[in-house]
């Protein structure tokens, strides 16, 4: 079976821990964000993935070999030249994904965190027999989004609407499709939507079903969203794989830490706190609903809530850190000093406290 | 010589609860004059400074707070002076001469040859037998402590116009609203007995004919109730004013620090000054940390033998801890007060702030001003038990 992700471009939004990495490598709960799509593909039998991307750094290269190798699967990049949409890049990955097998394709949205019900997705493309199953979640705000309009028994799909001003439904598009080969005959080698283009079409001939997506989802791609993630994650793994989770007297809820870091004592850690390989917390830090990237180095009688610090940066002792700070690469905030969401880019000294939030060149 | 045989006489100006208004929300619970600045009450640092003069009879301090306020201190402070310290409460404010005027039976029981009148809010070093040398060089019936400040901020006191030559004060206008001069009273005098001569001439001529006087136009508008009152007489304009350049008045300068205590955010500097000072004068006050168990001080930082400071704890520069305070472990302190009874938990971080009588700092927690002392809101303040 096949499967394509589309990864898009430069991930402006995740500045600045974009701009040290490509967005699919940008760690999540201490893994590249894209291994987490790729390991759901490979578990339920996906044996080739195509990456469509718009600009192609080297370095994504050879981590993709590493997963490659590692997870046994094969990806490939499928490139786009200038921008083709969201479906465009279908049509280019055209000859990958379609084999001769008739097999449906998975489609999946890199920025898209969730509970991947892929195998579930596959029995009810099976049961409803059409041509096109897409994944929908329910949102309390459904105006910021495209909603879809459908059937609840059946699942089928009657239409789409973008940012309704009125209630039409409180369900909407996921990023997440199982399509069969024949929806690529419908995409032309051109900027394509596939929301407004595509999936319309096929609904209007009561080809496109909706399943709702049981678990969490979220979309990552800015920093706010990437810490709800975070906790969105943790919770679901806290009822899956618990013992993957910290546990002890100076933890507070779901707290990831991975093997390789040292926590000192009279820490307070959590709830809501990844921690990477390599770092080091000194005595005394309160982390709460942050990201500590690998390598970081939190000295002592810090606090950071509600922030991400960047690989190998540091936070001096007695700082704190908090209001939606993002510290990219190897950046270093002296002792004592504070950061009220500050967004500084890599590289950086920081000598003087941010008493508003800005972004730091 | 006449000072060697004679006695000589203090006097502490220190307000009253109306005044100092600035001082809030301080100054709810305790008496301005009575907060501490590194580790001491405000009025005790000119109170010690009188040590300096020479056959000291007795201290005064004139103000118009309620006798209660004052009458623990003042027995606390006599016993350990040995010198008798004395409030006396105007029941109504007389102004800073009419007060001395009101009082001046008292003032002259012991025959005093030079009075010496301090304002409670100034901040300085008091060179006050340095002064009384030159007072009694010149034989005027008064002289001022002068300082040359910059020109901007001169216009917030009382400027003096002096003669470089003989250090005689030839002219003396009171927050002008034009430049006068750079040189500006500090609110510390040496007089002799025949300024109540003086006083009384002011006060009489009042009551004869109105006074041709330069006000400003702020004070225009306070004019008409406060000029009624023939016995209201403030020192700097009614008194030292006409006095100038008629050979009565005398100035001496100083070239040490000098700040006036208006608001909190002055009071932290104003520690942080008398804290240096202490390098000098009182060393064995400023905490010193070579203990194995004790915590780790950086620059001046004073703190009462009844605090407890837990070793992890980084105090300092510029800290005075009260009483019966609490400091936690990994606690971290730069540029603040913390006052009587105080608990600052774990890992917390106060800068640059004032924190209140029986306030809890919770773990972690940040409290910080920015730093910048004349800026009116450059300093946090928490109240009492916050």
């Amino acid at each position: 079976m096949k499967a394509l992700i589309l990864v898009g471009g430069f991930g402006t939004r995740l500045r600045p821990l974009t701009l040290s990495l490509p967005k699919p490598l940008v760690d999540f709960a201490n893994k590249p964000m894209i291994l987490h799509q790729i390991e759901a593909l490979k578990t339920i039998g996906v044996t080739e993935v195509v990456l469509a991307i718009n600009y192609q750094p080297d370095v994504m290269l050879s981590c993709l070999q590493e997963f490659e190798a590692s997870l046994g699967i094969k990806i490939v990049c499928s490139r786009e030249y200038e921008p083709m949409g969201t479906a465009g890049p279908l049509a280019l990955a055209r000859d990958t994904l379609i084999d001769g097998s008739g097999d449906p394709f998975f489609v999946l949205n890199s920025d898209v965190i969730s509970q991947y019900p892929l195998k579930q997705m596959m029995e009810f493309h099976k049961t409803h027999g059409g041509e096109a199953s897409i994944l929908v979640t329910k949102v309390d705000e459904p105006s910021k989004y495209g909603v879809v309009v459908m059937d609840e028994l059946s699942g089928r799909v009657h239409r789409f609407v973008e940012k309704p001003q009125v209630f039409v439904g409180n369900k909407i598009n996921a990023g997440m499709y199982l399509l069969n080969p024949e929806v690529l005959d419908r995409i032309e080698m051109r900027p394509t939507s596939i929301e407004k283009e595509v999936f319309p079409k096929i609904a209007q001939e009561n080809k496109l079903f909706a399943m709702v997506m049981p678990g969490f989802w979220m979309d990552i791609g800015q920093p706010k969203d990437y810490l709800t993630g975070l906790k969105l994650y943790l919770e679901s793994l806290r009822k899956t794989h618990p013992e993957k989770l910290m546990d002890g007297p100076n933890v507070l809820g779901n707290v990831l830490v991975d093997r390789s870091a040292q926590i000192g004592d009279r820490c307070l850690i959590g709830p809501d706190v990844c921690i990477g390989p390599d770092c080091i917390i000194e005595t005394g830090v309160r982390l709460s609903r942050c990201t500590i990237m690998r390598g970081v180095k939190v000295k002592r009688h810090a606090c950071i809530l509600g922030s991400i610090i960047g690989w190998h940066s540091t936070v001096g002792q007695w700082a704190r850190v908090e209001n939606m700070t993002v510290f990219g690469e190897d950046v270093h905030l002296s002792d004592e000093m504070y950061s009220n969401g500050g967004v500084v880019l890599p590289h950086k000294q920081i000598n003087t406290s941010i008493l508003s939030p800005k972004i730091l060149m | 010589m006449a000072s060697s045989e004679g006695a000589n006489v203090a006097v502490i100006m220190v307000g009253g609860p109306t005044k100092g208004t600035r001082f809030r929300p301080l100054s709810f619970n305790l008496a301005k004059p009575l907060f501490p600045l590194a580790g001491q009450p405000m009025v005790q640092h000119p109170i010690l400074a009188c040590k300096k003069i020479p056959n000291l009879a007795q201290i005064y301090l004139i103000g118009f707070y309620e006798e209660r306020d004052f009458t623990l201190y003042v027995s606390a402070i006599s016993n350990e002076l040995k010198v008798p310290v004395r409030y006396l409460r105007e029941e109504k404010p007389h102004g800073s001469a009419g007060g001395l005027y009101y009082f001046r039976d008292l003032l002259m029981e012991e025959n005093p040859v030079n009075i010496f009148v301090m304002n409670c809010d100034v901040c300085c070093s008091f060179p006050l037998s340095d002064m009384l040398a030159a007072h009694l060089k010149y034989k005027g019936i008064g002289t001022l402590l002068v300082k040359k400040v910059s020109a901007e901020s001169a216009s917030e006191f009382g400027e003096i116009v002096a003669d470089a030559e003989t250090g005689e004060l030839l002219h003396y206008a009171e927050k002008p609203e034009t430049f006068v001069s750079e040189w500006i009273n500090c609110g510390v005098y040496i007089f002799t007995p025949e300024i109540f001569l003086a006083i009384q001439g002011v006060a009489s001529e009042r009551n004869n004919h109105g006074t041709l006087r330069r006000v400003s136009s702020f004070e225009a508008l306070h004019f008409t109730t406060k000029s009624t009152q023939a016995d209201f007489v403030r020192l700097d304009q009614d008194i030292l004013t006409p006095l100038a350049g008629k050979r009565k008045l005398y100035t001496y300068e100083t070239q040490d620090f000098w700040e006036q205590i208006k608001t909190p955010g002055m009071s932290l500097k104003c520690s942080s000054l008398y804290l240096a000072q202490y390098r000098l004068t009182a060393p064995d006050l400023l905490a010193k940390g070579d203990k194995s168990n004790s915590a780790k001080f950086v620059g001046d930082v004073y703190v009462h033998p009844s605090a407890k400071i837990h070793h992890t704890a980084k105090v300092g520069p510029n800290v005075s801890i009260s009483g019966s305070a609490r400091i936690g472990p990994g606690v971290r302190l730069i540029g603040c007060i913390i006052l009587d009874d105080v608990e600052i938990k774990e890992n917390a971080l106060i800068s640059h702030s004032i924190v209140g009588w029986k306030s809890i700092v919770g773990r972690w927690a940040r409290v910080q001003g920015v730093g910048d002392y004349t800026a009116k809101l450059g300093i946090t303040i928490l109240g009492e038990d916050v």
